[in-house]
């Protein structure tokens, strides 16, 4: 991986597609996730992400899809509270059409009325699924209990009917313009070229994109720190969701890789997790249990979640939190840390399967802005923590003091 | 111009004296290597009051063999930062794991080893119970879910197909170990299998590996056709669910080819014209967020703002199966108004066929999906599996050239000949308990 300069302050970062793979991917990430969504708009980041993907430059929605189709190349995007972004995958002996394609979508978008309309109608549904789909119900109850009015992870950015529906094409350019921009951005290209060749073929990233400012900064208001339970008694379901989360640290924390360990011991590693093996395993009461880790640039949070009988949600609520708690008061046995750890050390290796897997690892180095050799350093920086770092870092970004509870389901 | 192959490695394809058909396809730049079995049976292969074994025994090749203690398994892939999984479909049922490629030789040593010798303590089976319920209980939270059930219930009396991979609850309730067993001894073994190692190897090393470890298994495995032959139906059949969700759902379901008939290209190629994608060729399984502009059914439903979204599925079986018709209605719009645009699409299709620059466009997709189909060791031996554990060798070649030459006129004859409505299943969901989103 090397990164690159273009003039406007978009970083460039590329890497070579892994050996014997026949793709290409290219994302941009730009400052434009739901956190930036404003009072009375909610939804508009979700809908500008949705809507650059639809219609761009000299393509409408049919003739992008064509395009597409022509090219072999799929055009996504994904959204989170801090960031956007928009990937082209495709045949890699094409990547610099590839590299055409989504300067369109991400500096030209049309915003047409009938596809805004038609996003519109989607919004709305995706809406009711949250409000009515206990995983996703219990994803946003939780966030709403953990951060309070304002802060920029409170929302899951759908909006309501109200918010999305006073949201026009002006608002849309607006929000784009101060959204996908050079500065704050990251342009990341797995393509078998080398990298001055990017440097000129992303030379064209210009114009208003280029000119604007990236958006003040998010501020996360402080959160409160006391544990909190909810339920959301969902009738005519099977299953109710029970998610345990809170608060977590930055990415940039020097305490994030033992952190990240972790939270593989306590759920993200699947099958060898303390969740998986508890819950599922030895309990049988659950076909998913897990937890993930989400660190971003000012902040993060944690969630261990599983799915489960409403006779048991009670139970399994305890066991969640009780296995949260063990992180921060008791020392990781060194054999169980050796086996997690070599187990997120050897993946490294599957990453480079494919372009797409390798290139997730790319896009997440460039955002964060980390080193060039920062993936190569990984297995030593992992292999040289020990338990009472990880018990600390568990404390700080796994607290279960500060975790709130949310059972959405039947409730027994 | 363009090949007449679909683009994939070199394969190595030979039958073990026991019946185990295995395919190596080395790639010597691959970091990584995948190993999968694949067996020829599913939930098609039983019958009522064991619906859903097959699925369960799947869980249960994870629980143990006198050799690999329960959790060892795991432990042995994941320890050296391996995945692993299996899936139950229909028609078959497939264990993968992919590790970084020094560490392959575990991994032939567990699938020969589980291929016989699963223990199914009746403990464990018991313990595994409620983790097979609650699989099933966390997607019965899902209208779609529901919906495709029914609709499965409501085309097939017959066949087994007519129930779902994850089998009835009551019977789940109610069966036990004896009865994996059974399933067990009577369908696993080397003539049902077909092994496949893919990714960075020696092919030479791992064909002197996969003799020493399977050539002494047992020649085995009952012959897993069906029999049953679901007969015509005596008109349509319909059904109405109501429950929580988001906003009514419609599914209609025509009875299919299976994949090895005739008319099977030109059910692929209607797939993509009205859906706009064909799971076999999709350009890498990442599509636009399931939207496809260009489509029949998205124009005529999503455009207009009938619906939210609207597609359609051909799933390519061993045996007859479904095309099947989804659309979700936007908010405040009746299913019959989806109904009747839906029923205007197919009927389109079947009286006029599509237009050259459609048949064009849907090629164009076929290829593109094919072009990169292979990249990586695991999707390698995903779909070298899929379609040697489904039919004969040289089928995916077949199947791609006849998708390239399919005509107009083929696709509007079988869409006329698909497109029955005495033979079709409807399934509407109705949403209770309305929620406003303000």
């Amino acid at each position: 991986m090397e990164y690159g300069n273009h003039d406007a302050g978009l970083r460039l970062l590329r890497q070579s597609p892994p050996a014997g793979a026949a793709s290409a991917s290219i994302t941009y990430v730009g400052p434009a996730g739901y956190g930036f969504d404003p009072a009375g708009g909610e939804g508009i980041a979700r809908m500008v992400a949705r809507l650059v993907t639809c219609a761009a430059g000299p393509f409408g929605r049919v003739a992008l899809a064509r395009e597409l189709d022509r090219a072999g190349a799929t055009l996504t995007s994904q959204i989170a509270p801090e960031s956007a972004e928009i990937t082209i995958w495709g045949p890699a002996a094409g990547w610099e059409s590839l590299l055409e394609l989504l300067s369109h979508a991400v500096l030209r978008p049309r915003f047409d009325s009938e596809d805004i309309e038609r996003v519109q109608r989607q919004l709305r549904e995706s809406q009711l699924r949250e409000l009515t789909q206990p995983a996703h119900r219990a994803e946003r109850e939780l966030f709403r209990t953990i951060f309070p009015l304002g802060h920029p992870y409170r929302e899951t950015g759908w909006g309501s009917a109200r918010s999305v529906g006073r949201i026009d094409r002006s608002r849309l350019a607006r929000f784009h313009s101060e959204h996908y921009t050079a500065e704050g951005g990251v342009l990341v290209a797995t393509i078998p070229a080398p990298l001055k060749r990017l440097e000129r073929a992303s030379a064209r990233w210009r114009g208003p994109f280029a000119r604007a400012r990236a958006p003040s900064s998010l501020r996360p208001r402080p959160v409160p720190g006391h544990r909190l339970v909810r339920e959301v008694e969902m009738a005519g379901r099977s299953q109710t969701e029970v998610h345990v989360g809170g608060p977590s640290i930055a990415r940039n924390r020097e305490e994030f890789p033992a952190a990240f360990l972790a939270n593989e011991v306590l759920g993200g590693r699947p099958l060898l997790s303390r969740l998986f093996q508890n819950i599922r395993e030895r309990a049988g009461l659950a076909y998913h249990a897990s937890s993930d880790l989400e660190a971003m640039r000012l902040g993060g949070y944690w969630i261990a979640q599983a799915g489960t009988n409403p006779g048991s949600a009670r139970r399994v609520a305890a066991l969640l939190i009780g296995e949260v708690d063990r992180m921060g008061n008791e020392l990781v046995r060194a054999r169980e840390l050796d086996q997690i750890r070599e187990s997120a050390i050897g993946e490294m290796a599957l990453s480079l399967e494919t372009t797409p897997t390798a290139h997730e690892l790319a896009v997440d180095l460039a955002y964060h802005d980390l080193p060039a050799d920062y993936w190569l350093g990984w297995p030593s920086t992992l292999r040289a923590l020990r338990p009472r770092s990880i018990r600390e870092a568990a404390a700080l970004a796994l607290d279960g003091r500060r975790a709130a509870t949310v059972l959405a389901g039947p409730l027994a | 111009m363009h090949t007449s192959r679909v683009p994939r490695p070199r394969v190595r394809r030979f039958r073990l004296r026991n019946g185990l058909e295995v395919l190596l396809a080395p790639n010597p730049a691959s970091p990584t290597a995948s190993v999968w079995v694949w067996y020829r049976v599913g939930s098609k292969n039983e019958h009522p009051g064991i619906t859903g074994g097959a699925h369960w025994l799947e869980h249960m090749l994870f629980q143990g063999t006198p050799k690999y203690a329960k959790g060892e398994i795991d432990r042995a892939i994941l320890s050296v930062g391996g995945l692993l999984n299996a899936f139950t479909d229909l028609d078959y049922t497939a264990y993968f794991a992919t590790v970084p490629r020094e560490h392959l030789d575990v991994l032939i040593d567990i699938e020969a080893d589980r291929m016989t010798r699963a223990l199914l303590m009746p403990k464990e089976v018991d313990r595994e119970r409620t983790v097979v319920l609650s699989e099933r209980e966390g997607n019965e939270n899902w209208p779609e879910f529901r919906v495709e059930e029914e609709l499965y219930e409501l085309a097939f009396r017959r066949h087994p197909y007519r129930w779902d991979a994850l089998g009835y609850r009551t019977d789940i309730e109610h069966m036990g170990a004896e009865d994996l067993r059974g399933y067990y001894r009577r369908f696993y073994g080397t003539r049902n299998a077909v092994l496949v190692v893919s990714g960075g190897f020696d092919p030479r090393a791992v064909e002197r590996d996969v003799h020493r470890q399977f050539s002494p298994l047992p020649a085995g495995g009952a012959d897993p056709t069906v029999r049953e032959v679901e007969p015509p139906a005596r008109g349509e059949r319909r059904s109405t669910l109501s429950g929580p969700g988001t906003t009514p759902l419609i599914a209609i379901a025509y009875r299919s080819p299976s994949i090895d008939e005739r008319s099977a290209p030109a059910t692929m190629l209607i797939d993509v014209l009205l859906g706009g994608e064909t799971r076999i060729f999709s350009a890498g399984g990442r599509s636009r967020s399931g939207e496809h502009p260009g489509a029949r059914l998205y124009r005529a439903l999503v455009d207009p703002g009938l619906a939210v979204r609207a597609t359609s599925e051909w799933r390519a079986r061993v045996h007859p199966g479904l095309f099947t018709v989804y659309a979700q209605a936007s908010a405040g719009v009746a299913l019959d108004r989806v109904e009747t645009a839906i029923d205007g699409v197919l009927d389109r299709l079947a009286r006029k066929g599509p237009t050259d620059a459609e048949l064009s466009e849907a090629r164009t997709k076929v290829r593109r999906g094919a072009a990169l189909a292979y990249e990586g060791a695991t999707r390698a031996g995903y779909r070298l599996g899929y379609f040697a554990s489904i039919m004969p060798p040289g089928f995916e070649d077949r199947l791609y050239r006849e998708l390239l030459a399919t005509r107009s006129s083929e696709i509007r004859d079988t869409a006329r000949a698909l497109f029955s409505k005495d033979q079709r299943a409807v399934v509407r969901y109705e949403v209770v308990g309305g929620l406003s989103v303000d």
